[in-house]
């Protein structure tokens, strides 16, 4: 009998004010043990993103349902997840694909599944204008309580005119409100021990909200690089360590929030919970991402990637971007700040939401300018800027921020690129920065 | 002129590599295929993408390639490579495809021509080698996809691998895809026959300035459909999306069109001629092939006398003579 098939006859349950729990109806052992392991041993692979993504997933036993729609450049995900199912369904595997006609009902679909089962983990993907098509449930789902629901978006710029399918984090800034635990993730080895992660982290008792893992599209949806991948029983034994029975029943096993109408008193009590489950991600966070790195040797989830800082001693400029172009500044950075004599930090912010205010302000405190590169269109100074103007606000002495935009819709970012705004960033060492915001390209400011 | 030797530059620092070519023709599977095979080298670190846009098939499409001793941090695309790839010559018409490549840099094209034809109508100076991929397709596969060719080429460009690893981490590729045997074999064979037709020499034809990077001046007036223009196409003509080496044929000698106009209301791109006529209200005289036709084949499929074909074209070079005609 398939592990996935209701148990014969009356199931057991309990009513609950929300609804009635049937606490035995999907045995959580026999998931596991019908679970195919996609690797034995850790081994070296070479995928794209999107693929990589993909690989974590199937590697969990308790993912067994992947809803899907496919959008670029998000595909290759589904494709990998319908592939591998495949052929392990003809070994005798228990997991399903299930291909939905549209965005907003893979969103419905992610919904019913992740309430049936809150010990289970069900994952989507997608890209811009899907993500935008889930808006409605996403925001319920940010909500819910469910943090076995996990979305991996891949950024591009949200619907939008023009169209541009490359690498934009438009569409995850523009859902940072969606009450998603949201992070950011640059390279294969980051992708593929990112997704990993995320269950971890939502499903935690004290947090019990939704993952957004993201990655830029093509810079890194389709950029193939080597990564280390581990075995499914390492991965198992690390997961279930953290992963304990949900505390809140779901709708087999009891009630969700999703569904009901309060009034305005309740409302903001609600909220106010969801505030304050989310904010925990600041305190377990690090505690997951320390001990991912004992098991496995290499970094965990982190409130950002650093480069350059100095113990003791402050940079002159400090680099504030995120995704696969901070590469780019780190490959760079000691050239650059050697031929001008200064000292040059940066960080690559990884959590987005929530966003680790007090770390950021602690990291770049001391900075005499702090150069902000915002990737995605916004009508202020840029979204990234907001976020570090609020973090630096409390320091007592007044940090200088020069606020870049560049890369707007996966447009390449360049050595030159990174000079020319390294360059406003030194000249703002004597003078205030010329513009609110300055926008460059391929070398010039524009 | 000193030559880029491309396993130095491996193993002191980054190989930066470029291809260029349109959807479809296989560039992507080309340099996928590259980046596994340095990668299954342990002590190398490849990265590997493609840049394309939402167009369709025949449209420009770029791919990335960084192989190197060190770990990669840049992240940024390639603009200085030190090899370079032409996989579709109807490419070259709208990018150039040496843009950035140093002196001594070296020039793999896909190509029934030769290295010394292709150094003096590009004006390359390096290494220059030409592999006549479409050619090999046809033979072995039944279509002209030159990627089988233009990635054992680009092997021999780069080097540093033996031919045994080349070959079947191509067909590893294709098992990965779930391609009948039947035509792994035939890409095998494909693979085996290219090697013998590889074709390579040293050039130094490049005058001051050619293939220098271009600078960006900004993005001045945006008008409407700017997205595709800024990209990679420096016309913007979607004829350049017709598959290289064909073009849309209209023959009438007989005057059988009979106005049914279907040709006219189906083009997309609204390029077919027509005139009055007394009799059939009016009578199409051809189609303008030199813009916007990007050979999807709607008036083809319509016209119910078969007057339009797509019939076989090979651009010629001012410079050098074609092929056939040098065979003439």
């Amino acid at each position: 009998m398939s592990t996935l098939d209701m148990a014969p006859g009356a199931s057991p349950h309990v009513a609950t004010p929300g609804g009635e729990m049937y606490p035995d109806v999907i045995d959580l052992a026999k998931v596991k043990a019908a679970h195919l392991p996609l690797y034995t041993e850790r081994e070296s692979a070479t995928t794209d993103g999107n693929t990589a993504a993909a690989m974590a997933v199937l590697q969990m036993w308790r993912c067994l349902i992947y809803p899907g729609f496919p959008i670029t450049p998000s595909t290759k995900f589904i494709e990998t997840i319908a592939a591998k199912v495949g052929a392990q369904q003809a070994m005798g595997g228990r997991k399903r694909v299930k291909l939905l006609e549209a965005e907003h009902a893979v969103a419905d679909y992610l919904v019913a599944a992740s309430a049936a089962c809150r010990d289970l983990v069900f994952v989507t993907a997608t890209s811009s204008v899907g993500l935008d098509h889930m808006t409605e449930t996403t925001r319920s789902l940010g909500a819910s309580g469910l943090g076995n629901a996990m979305i991996v978006n891949v950024y591009r710029a949200t619907a939008n005119f023009p169209l541009c399918i490359e690498g934009d984090p438009s569409d995850t800034l523009g859902h940072r409100d969606d009450g998603f635990i949201q992070l950011c993730c640059r390279g294969k080895q980051q992708i593929y021990d990112t997704v990993l992660q995320a269950p971890v982290l939502g499903m935690h008792p004290e947090i019990l909200t939704p993952t957004m893992p993201g990655f830029y599209g093509l810079k890194d949806s389709h950029r193939n690089a080597r990564f280390t991948v581990e075995s499914d029983a390492a991965i198992h034994a690390w997961q279930d360590k953290w992963i304990k029975p949900c505390p809140l029943p779901g709708l087999l096993n009891g009630d969700t929030a999703m569904g009901n109408c309060v009034t305005s008193r309740h409302f903001q009590g609600f909220k106010i919970n969801q505030k304050r489950r989310i904010e925990k991600v600041i305190d377990i966070l690090p505690q997951v991402g320390a001990d991912f790195e004992r098991t496995f040797g290499r970094p965990g989830l982190a409130f950002f990637d650093e480069a350059g800082f100095e113990p003791g001693a402050a940079p002159d400029i400090a680099v504030v971007s995120m995704g696969p172009d901070f590469g780019t500044f780190e490959a760079l950075r000691s050239r650059w700040a050697s031929k001008k004599g200064l000292k040059v930090a940066g960080i690559a912010i990884r959590l987005l939401n929530p966003f680790p205010r007090d770390a950021v302000r602690e990291r770049l405190a001391g900075a005499k300018v702090v150069l902000v590169v915002n990737q995605a269109h916004h009508s202020g100074r840029g979204h990234l800027t907001l976020d570090i103007a609020d973090a630096l606000s409390d320091l007592d002495q007044r940090t200088r921020i020069v606020s870049a935009f560049a890369g707007i819709g996966g447009a390449d970012v360049s050595e030159p690129t990174w000079e020319a705004m390294l360059e406003e960033a030194h000249d703002a060492l004597s003078t205030p920065p010329r513009q609110s915001y300055m926008v460059f390209h391929e070398g010039a400011r524009l | 002129m000193k030559r880029l030797d491309p396993r130095q530059i491996v193993e002191e620092s980054v190989l930066e590599v470029r291809g260029d070519g349109k959807a479809g023709g296989g560039l992507v599977l080309a340099f996928q295929t590259l980046a596994a095979l340095y990668s299954s080298l342990p002590h190398l670190h490849v990265q590997e993408w493609p840049f394309f846009s939402s167009a369709r098939r025949g449209a420009n499409i770029r791919s990335f390639l960084r192989v190197s001793a060190r770990p990669i941090d840049i992240g940024c695309e390639v603009t200085r490579p030190a090899v370079t790839l032409l996989m579709d010559e109807g490419a070259a018409n709208t990018v150039d495809f040496a843009e950035g490549v140093s002196h001594g840099g070296t020039f793999v094209l896909n190509t029934r021509r030769t290295p010394e034809e292709c150094a003096r109508h590009f004006h390359l100076s390096g290494r220059v080698i030409t592999v006549p991929g479409d050619d090999i397709g046809t033979k072995y596969l039944k279509a002209a996809i030159g990627n089988v060719s233009a990635y054992v080429a680009m092997t021999e460009a780069i080097g540093g691998v033996d031919f045994e690893n080349v070959m079947e981490t191509f067909l590893k590729q294709l098992r990965k895809r779930r391609i009948p045997d039947l035509l792994i074999e035939r890409n095998r064979e494909a693979l085996m026959a290219t090697r013998e037709l590889v074709r390579s020499g040293e050039f130094d034809l490049a005058r001051p300035g050619d293939h220098a990077t271009t600078r960006f001046a900004g993005y001045g007036d945006l008008p409407i459909g700017a997205q595709t223009r800024l990209r990679l196409s420096q016309t913007n003509l979607t004829s350049n999306y017709a598959r290289s080496g064909f073009r849309l044929v209209f023959e009438d000698p007989d005057k059988a069109c009979t106005g049914c106009a279907h040709c006219i209301t189906n083009c997309p791109e609204g390029i077919i001629r027509f005139e009055p006529d007394a009799e059939r209200g009016l009578l199409v005289t051809g189609a303008d092939v030199s813009s916007f036709c990007k050979l999807c084949g709607e008036c083809i499929e319509v016209c119910p006398e078969h007057l339009f074909k797509e019939g076989k074209f090979e651009e010629k070079w001012a410079d050098v003579e074609t092929p056939e005609e040098a065979h003439s």
